[in-house]
């Protein structure tokens, strides 16, 4: 019974990270960090689309703008 | 996303592909390029996977905050405009145009 405790803190610590990362406790990333890989999609009339951060690698430079909402400000 | 529209031109010229962001639908995301003339992707975070990975996501409003990056070839950040200041992007413009001075 005496080991009980320090296995349910050493189970809080490890999983407080996951907890943080899922409340978008993120850090933002800083200039000249790699910024993280992603995929998304986006609908071009026809059909959905994959994108990636990493198949530009080496070829372009890629601006990401996000923004809040759809149909807001410009 | 007009703004960026606006510099299309001088962006693809420097080797830049511009990404719209947001956790909309990709379908109204669609609409919404259509709607304000936007060509290039707007990409639909459904879930706001990205967001939170680029720790930009706010509870409050359950999106994601206003912010520009611009990723190098090399997959760095080599620029970033975050909330009011990421609604002109001469910033990023200017920065794109600099490696192609280097060269």
């Amino acid at each position: 019974m005496k080991k009980t405790i320090p296995v349910v803190l050493l189970c809080a610590a490890l999983l407080q990270p996951l907890a943080r990362g899922q409340s978008g406790g993120g850090q933002m990333p800083k200039v000249g960090d790699i910024a993280p890989d992603f995929k998304m999609q986006y609908f071009d009339g026809h059909d959905l689309k994959d994108v990636s951060l990493s198949e530009y690698r080496g070829k372009k430079q890629v601006v990401l703008a996000f923004y809040v909402f759809a149909f807001t400000g410009g | 996303m007009k703004n960026f529209q606006q510099n299309l031109k001088k962006l693809e010229a420097t080797d830049t592909q511009v990404l719209g962001v947001s956790m909309d639908s990709p379908f109204a995301n669609h609409a919404f390029a259509e709607q304000i003339g936007v060509t290039f992707p707007l990409l639909s975070d459904w879930g706001g996977e990205t967001t939170r990975k680029y720790g930009i996501y706010m509870d409050k409003y359950k999106a994601a905050r206003r912010v520009n990056f611009l990723v190098g070839k090399d997959g760095r950040i080599l620029e970033e405009q975050i909330d009011s200041s990421a609604i002109d992007p001469t910033k990023i413009v200017d920065a794109c145009e600099r490696p192609k001075l280097k060269g």
